[in-house]
């Protein structure tokens, strides 16, 4: 009985740790995002480092945690950047079930997966945001946002992943053991 | 397996909430929550935003002082006591620059109605998506503001309001894919729509075939429409394409005004935009 207890307790201890540790790091993400890297303009596009972040979180915590991530990161994001709300939650939610693909990886340390995933997860997010516009009734140049848009976005995020994937490794090791899921 | 149901129940859960908010925010039902929302934001935007400035001046200051240090490294305790002053002296010089050359595009456009104290829009957001080009400016509808109207800078057009909150409003850039400026070149009067182009300069439309354009002629709004004021400088050729084959030839558009740099901008508050035109909708490429 006392052991059900305390194990209840724990979980919800670590729930409420989860979702702290969410609010803080989504919340810097998302402003960084708005002011800093809004800023930074290289060959047409931005980085999108709350892509960066939901990619990383996915494939060190599994999709569930992603999909929470990108849903409520998205939310905030199309709050502040103006697009009709749901678009980039849909958008970054979508890319997640990719990062699952390297969710039990061997080499959990290595920069090689997260880079391939996230080079692989911008186009995905950038055609789910094309697709709602389009669905939207707005003309979109698919030819050229690839090119123009995605194709620096890719570079841009790849080099944040050397950055941000180290340090939401270590911060997941602060929480609890990543788990295996299947 | 029950694991891998809770997860698809997560999946198909968050992506209907998601959906469905799309469809409201898309039909302007959720107008309110936004602006509540977005309001609530602005003090941390505006916050970030001084920050990351501050830390661009910083980066500036840190090349100069490399350079300099190469030069001369006598000089070099000197210039480290000075940099605090110099960069406050610095921003207010620019600003005070700045200030000056709106006030005379004021002097200049005499017609144009100024917001008392608020003449000045400070940006203080940037866009963060790549598929929709605005900027968030400090002021709202507590301040007049309304959608539609223009937003200038001295060396030209800017865009016009998109969104408006209760103390700041969104500006879609004319170089946002789904802005359209009724616009003529100077020279030859010759009109057509400059429409902003994905990752691109700016495109003049709807040019016809015969006319000759020249190289540099700059590009002003034409008015027509009666979505912008005539006679504001939009940019400069820089590109003309002609294809036997089409209706009409295109010509590429260098914006006068630096996006990239856009710190402070004028709303023209009296300029009523006709009724029944579309506020553009978010863009894409």
């Amino acid at each position: 009985m006392a052991k059900a207890s305390r194990r209840r307790t724990l979980t919800i201890r670590r729930g409420l740790t989860n979702f702290y540790l969410m609010a803080v790091v989504l919340t810097l993400v998302v402003l960084v995002q708005a002011t800093l890297l809004a800023r930074v303009r290289l060959v047409g596009a931005s980085p999108n480092l709350l892509l960066v972040v939901v990619v990383c979180w996915s494939l060190i915590r599994g999709v569930s945690d992603g999909l929470i991530w990108g849903f409520v990161g998205g939310l905030a994001l199309d709050v502040i950047a103006g697009l009709p709300i749901g678009t980039s939650s849909l958008a970054l939610m979508a890319t997640t079930p990719l990062a699952g693909l390297g969710k039990n990886s061997v080499f959990p340390g290595s920069l090689t997966l997260p880079i391939l995933l996230v080079a692989l997860a911008t186009p995905v997010y950038g055609w789910m945001v094309l697709l709602s516009e389009m669905i939207r009734g707005i003309p979109v140049d698919w030819l050229a946002s690839t090119v123009r848009i995605i194709g620096p976005e890719i570079a841009l995020n790849v080099a944040l992943v050397v950055i941000v994937y180290p340090a939401l490794r270590w911060l997941a090791t602060q929480i609890r053991p990543a788990q295996m899921e299947w | 397996m029950s694991r891998v149901s809770s997860r698809t129940f997560l999946i198909f859960a968050l992506a209907a909430v998601s959906v469905v908010l799309l469809i409201l925010s898309s039909s302007n039902r959720l107008g309110p929550v936004e602006g509540a929302l977005s309001s609530a934001g602005r003090p941390f935007l505006t916050t970030f935003s001084g920050l990351g400035r501050q830390i661009n001046n910083m980066i500036t200051t840190a090349r100069d002082l490399a350079a300099l240090r190469g030069r001369n490294n006598q000089l070099q305790t000197m210039v480290d006591t000075l940099t605090i002053d110099n960069l406050r002296l610095q921003e207010a010089e620019s600003e005070n620059e700045r200030l000056r050359s709106l006030l005379k595009f004021r002097q200049l456009n005499p017609n144009y109605d100024f917001r008392g104290g608020q003449v000045i829009a400070r940006v203080i957001g940037k866009t963060p998506s790549n598929y929709l080009q605005s900027i968030t400016i400090d002021l709202g509808s507590e301040h007049g503001i309304k959608p539609g109207m223009p937003v200038v800078t001295e060396r030209g057009l800017v865009g016009r309001i998109h969104k408006v909150g209760a103390l700041s409003s969104t500006v879609l850039l004319i170089i946002d894919p789904s802005s359209g400026v009724p616009a003529l070149i100077r020279g030859n009067r010759l009109s057509g729509v400059v429409a902003g182009r994905a990752g691109g300069q700016p495109v003049m439309e709807f040019i016809p075939q015969d006319e000759k354009i020249a190289l540099g002629d700059t590009v002003i709004t034409s008015g027509l429409g009666g979505n912008f004021p005539k006679n504001l400088v939009v940019g400069q050729i820089v590109e003309v394409r002609q294809r036997d084959y089409e209706m009409f030839q295109q010509a590429t558009v260098r914006p006068t005004v630096n996006f990239d740099r856009l710190e402070v901008v004028l709303v023209i508050t009296n300029f009523q935009p006709l009724p029944g035109e579309p506020g553009e909708p978010e863009s894409v490429g």
